[in-house]
């Protein structure tokens, strides 16, 4: 697995690098502090200790002071590196074509950016010092004590090998485990969602209570795989505390017994005195800190990578959406027509093109519609127009200005879109008008709710408070809403609609159709469709069928 | 600070039916933690012996080795087994608990009248459902669990110190019970707002990325896709800002935490310098209790990150209390007390919440048993109301409301991701597959269904994805027809079908309604067709009404649309 953000991690070494030190800190002080009961047992006082104690307590607060700032500048680091990779991500899904086949749907895109990304902070912030730490803490350590007694490091150095090669094996099954685990959480809550949206249906069924009891069975199966992956995940760290625990508890017994006389091997020939022995004792467990850390962050490690992943996924570089970040220049003018000479266009990875010396020419004013079976590349076209991609060769020119990457955000000003399902943005019917063009007023939004007849709708000062992505809206609604949208578009000369009547029943359709033309007086309209009534009612049909090439 | 107020209850709400689980958990904590300091503790009493009983021969031979020696390995044993049992049990019991309060949960939103504001965002209910039923957690796991063991843990090493001097246990044990608990306090103070405001930016993320992806070509076309990127990022420097006060809050108590257990330890030192000056105690002795101080003080670490979030988890007893707290009384609707009729509705004034003024005001109303009304009128004019009151939807604040058993049809087709079999027993469990194929070749969906592979387990996805709108609504159609009830409440049945598969519904409404009873919500013409009475509602009340064969009812169906 390849994560691209890797190089960039190995600039907080600064952070991690004091944490570092404020573990090995305790070197010192654990001897002070033994050399403090060797004083007491050589029957010096309260006088012989406070000393020593004083380095003990001064010590204790570089050390707190040491992991405080680590931890700090590790976690600023990290903070800044999320920030970069969410902002990277968002303007490659902002700057994005719709045509390009790889784009994500806006909720997974969401959740990776969002909760997923979080998990990036705890990775970076916590992993890659514990990571310095366990390849620096626990050898300074062994050596501190191997300097006293090879035997007591040597019990260290039988513990400490066991311990990754048990949390390997039991991460291998963790891995599988933990993917089963999300495969039912993505279950759970796509089986909620779904019955949540038709909580009033299930309820005038009367069937409230068989759904609580599927979504207990689901909560169940989910509590259920969860356990499954915390039981390996306990279970390596069980080893782990083991392991640690066993050697703390054998060095504690070996030095005990060699300071008795019955174990007289392993000081170097000498005899352990009781300042050494409780040095050697006090470093045991610090020795395996470090790898007790690591495990409790391993599991972030493995969130973390895969945050990194996806958002690198997010943030590949794809078909691109011609100055889409650019700020509109001054839009007037007379309406404009659409001229196409020599377009070339092809999906990526397609084996055919779906245009290949395409020309056309459409009046100013002129409506037309663009006739073909599904697939042969109506919306691509109205896309192209749009400058929602950019051509592969010859040339787009809108009122006589070509659609370069230079050109396309003032032309766009002066287009307007009106797409099968428009989206909608929680907030009021006048906010989803004038979509925070600052250049609309009150009076304009209402005159839009006047042409596409929304009055009933709308509500007093268009005001009404639409649900989650127009849900109070019916399908009609919803599209004389996006006309409504178009119509407060100040200098608008065309208007682009893609199959604005498919999925309406015909009374709905007729409404639209005439929305749409009321929009469309006196601007140039091309749409995309299938409706012969809407087909009837436009200047000329273009079947784009045998025009392609 | 009205989270605080309802967090006792909601505590409890936590608790109830796992108390044994959730007490083990505890318990197998402050086990965990015991088995720590003693080991250590021990292995410091014991090598400070061993060490002076080795400077004389004589009582090198007879110390007895054996039993400490064991007592050591045992509690590594001990504290191992604990702390794997410890997390199994305070992970499982938090995962049941999560598991009960997300059923209790859903089955408070299912109210009628409850979470009416959230129903048009099925999104956001999701996450009060997923998230904020998550963050619950650490008032046990982060919260409760590790303060128990800590503080358990500070008064058993107070006590054992106690044994060795008053002074010294009666000083060490509340310094440790106030320090530990007292900076993660402090911490949780200083995060509050924090942590709150993080959960808050971070729904904005969400909702301004699915909003930039999902609206790119209206804010593309409109030029403001700079301003929605320019929105996104501020939401993530919002959560940064947040993050930041987290990240200090929460290094700050770990340094104070540190510097407090230095502290500890230090003094625990000199005390036992004085001690073994003045003869009191051996030095055996002084070391155990140097190494129990230096154990005591790290349980309390755990308590940091639990601290320093809890602002979020606040935040969901905020939100949720409300919901969870109301009592689970499903409302009933009383039978008429005239045995004739199947609606009975006297003086009712009703409306939704927070709205100024009624939708319907001292309404009356009787439909009798086999009667088919059509409830007429304008956008707006209340005929949606009406149905939701009969079918029990929108409780009256006056009046008398009762009515047979009742079935609603949506105005929307709500289909579920499900086979064809599942959506279908939604409306009877128990219903065989031959009753299910009877539904469908009443609803005529039959042919279409048995052309297809898998039959009536054909998977629809999302709002029964896979299915066009006429198919879509015969489904509805045929779940309806297997629904027991005398009465059926249709709201706009046909409203987005062609006029030719609308008028097949219709028949087939029609013929398999047989006699029950039938009330429609309508402002087409083909509908309304269907009743023997027209009811035209307005202003809250009804305005006009009309018998099948009087020539108001031609007037009536006249002034309605075409379809």
């Amino acid at each position: 697995m390849t994560h691209p953000r890797a190089p960039k991690i190995g600039r907080l070494s600064a952070g991690s690098l004091l944490s570092a030190l404020a573990a090995l800190i305790w070197l010192p002080q654990a001897a002070l502090l033994a050399l403090s009961v060797q004083a007491l047992a050589d029957g010096g006082g309260f006088g012989a200790v406070v000393v020593l104690a004083g380095f003990v307590l001064g010590l204790g607060v570089l050390r707190a002071g040491a992991e405080a700032a680590g931890a700090r500048l590790s976690y600023l680091r990290a903070r800044q590196l999320l920030g970069e990779a969410r902002g990277e991500a968002l303007h490659c899904l902002a700057t994005g074509s719709p045509l390009d086949p790889r784009r994500h749907p806006a909720g997974l895109a969401a959740s990776v950016l969002a909760e997923q990304a979080e998990t990036l902070l705890p990775y970076l912030s916590r992993f890659e010092p514990v990571r310095l730490r366990v390849a620096l803490v626990p050898p300074l350590i062994l050596a501190a004590v191997f300097s006293q007694s090879w035997v007591a490091a040597l019990i260290l150095l039988a513990a400490a090998p066991l311990i990754p090669v048990f949390m390997a094996l039991v991460g291998w099954r963790a891995k599988a485990a933990s993917e089963a685990q999300m495969v039912e959480m993505g279950g759970m809550n796509a089986f909620l969602l779904d019955r949540l949206r038709g909580l009033a249906t299930i309820r005038g069924l009367g069937a409230i209570e068989a759904t609580a009891e599927r979504l207990a069975a689901s909560a169940r199966g989910l509590r259920q795989r969860t356990m499954a992956v915390l039981r390996i995940a306990f279970l390596s760290s069980a080893v782990l505390e083991l392991f640690s625990a066993l050697g703390v508890a054998m060095v504690a017994v070996y030095v005990g017994f060699h300071l008795l006389g019955q174990l007289g091997f392993g000081a170097w020939g000498g005899r352990l005195d009781l300042a050494q022995g409780l040095f050697v004792l006090m470093l045991a467990p610090a020795f395996f800190e470090p790898l007790r850390d690591l495990s409790a962050v391993w599991h972030d490690r493995a969130a973390g990578v895969a945050a990194a992943d996806s958002l690198a996924r997010l943030a590949a570089p794809g078909l691109e959406v011609p100055g889409a970040l650019d700020r509109a220049g001054a839009a007037s003018g007379p309406v404009p027509g659409v001229e196409i000479e020599h377009l070339h266009f092809s999906h990526e990875g397609a084996a055919k093109p779906v245009f290949t010396d395409f020309s056309l020419n459409i009046r100013p004013g002129e409506h037309v519609a663009l006739t073909a079976p599904s697939g042969a590349g109506k919306s691509t076209l109205l896309s192209l127009i749009a400058g929602l991609a950019p051509v592969g060769a010859g040339c787009i020119a809108i009122g006589g200005t070509a659609l370069t990457g230079a050109s396309a955000a003032s032309l766009r000003a002066r287009i307007a879109w009106i797409g099968q399902r428009p989206h909608f943005f929680a907030g009021t019917v006048r906010g989803n008008i004038a979509l925070g063009r600052p250049e609309i007023g009150l009076m304009d939004v209402l005159d839009a709710v006047a042409l596409a007849r929304l009055q009933g709708v709308a509500g007093p000062g268009a005001a009404r408070d639409l649900g989650e992505g127009g849900g109070g809206l019916s399908g009609g609604e919803q599209l004389r809403l996006a006309i409504a949208r178009a119509a407060a578009t100040p200098d608008l000369g065309l208007v682009i609609a893609d199959e604005p009547t498919a999925h309406l029943d015909r009374a709905t359709a007729a409404e639209v159709t005439a929305g749409l033309l009321a929009l469309a007086e006196g601007r140039t309209l091309i749409l995309a469709t299938h409706d012969p009534v809407l087909i009837a009612a436009m200047d000329r049909q273009i079947d784009l069928t045998g025009a392609r090439s | 600070m009205s989270a605080l107020r309802l967090l006792p209850a909601i505590l409890r709400l936590l608790a109830e039916g796992h108390r044994g689980r959730l007490a083990l958990g505890a318990l197998l904590a402050a086990a965990t933690v015991l088995a720590g300091i003693a080991l250590l503790g021990l292995s410091g009493w014991f090598i400070t012996a061993t060490a002076l009983a080795g400077l004389v021969p004589a009582t090198a031979l007879v110390f007895d080795v054996f039993a400490p020696a064991a007592a050591i390995r045992l509690l590594a044993l001990v504290r191992t087994a604990a702390r794997y049992g410890e997390r199994l049990v305070t992970h499982d019991a938090t995962l049941r608990t999560l598991e009960t309060l997300r059923v209790r949960l859903f089955r408070a939103y299912a109210l009628p009248g409850a979470a009416r504001g959230l129903l048009a965002r099925p999104g956001r209910m999701l996450f009060r459902l997923t998230s904020d039923i998550d963050a619950l957690e650490s008032f046990y796991l982060r919260l409760g669990v590790p303060a128990i063991a800590a503080v358990g843990a500070a008064l058993v090493a107070g006590a054992a110190l106690s044994f060795i001097d008053g002074w010294l246990g009666l000083g060490f044990g509340p310094f440790l019970v106030f320090a530990g608990l007292g900076v993660p306090l402090l911490a949780a103070l200083v995060g509050r707002r924090a942590a709150r405001r993080r959960a808050l930016g971070l729904e904005a993320l969400r909702v301004r990325t699915i909003d930039l992806v999902d609206g790119q070509t209206d804010l593309l076309l409109a030029g403001r896709m700079p301003a929605q990127l320019g929105a996104a990022k501020r939401a993530d420097a919002y959560l940064a800002a947040a993050d930041d006060r987290l990240n200090r809050a929460e290094c700050g108590a770990g340094f104070l935490l540190g510097i407090a257990g230095c502290l500890g330890l230090v003094g625990v030192l000199l005390a036992c310098a004085l001690l073994v000056e003045q003869g009191a105690i051996g030095t055996p002795v002084a070391a155990f209790a140097l190494l129990l101080a230096l154990a005591a003080m790290e349980p309390f670490a755990a308590l940091r990150r639990g601290a320093v979030e809890i602002g979020r988890s606040l935040l969901a007893v905020d939100r949720l209390a409300p919901t969870l707290l109301s009592p689970l009384v499903p409302s009933v609707v009383p039978l008429p007390l005239d045995q004739r009729l199947a609606v009975e509705i006297r003086g009712a004034t009703c409306r939704h919440d927070g709205a100024a003024a009624p939708v319907l005001t001292a309404l009356d109303l009787a439909i009798a048993k086999g009667e088919r009304v059509a409830l007429i009128g304008p956008s707006g004019a209340g005929k949606s109301s009406l149905m939701q009151a009969i079918a029990g939807e929108l409780p009256q604040s006056a009046g008398h409301v009762a009515t047979l058993p009742s079935a609603l049809l949506t105005q929307r087709s709500e289909l579920f991701r499900d086979t064809v079999a599942g959506n279908l027993r939604l409306a009877h469990a128990g219903a065989s597959e031959a009753e299910l194929w009877a539904a469908l070749d009443a609803a005529g969906l039959g042919a279409d269904i048995r052309a297809l592979p898998h039959g009536l387990a054909t998977r629809l996805g999302d709002g029964g994805l896979g299915l066009s709108g006429g198919q879509g609504r015969r489904l509805a159609l045929a779940r309806l027809l297997l629904r027991p009830v005398p009465l059926w409440l249709l709201d706009e049945p046909t409203e987005a079908l062609d006029g030719a598969v609308a008028a097949d519904v219709l028949a087939r409404v029609a013929a398999a309604a047989s006699d029950r009873t039938l009330v429609i919500a309508t402002h087409l013409r083909r509908e309304a067709a269907l009743a023997d009475r027209l009811i035209a509602v307005g202003g809250g009340g009804i305005q006009r009404e009309a018998r099948k064969g009087t020539p108001g009812y031609d007037d009536m169906l006249a002034g309605l649309r075409a379809g």
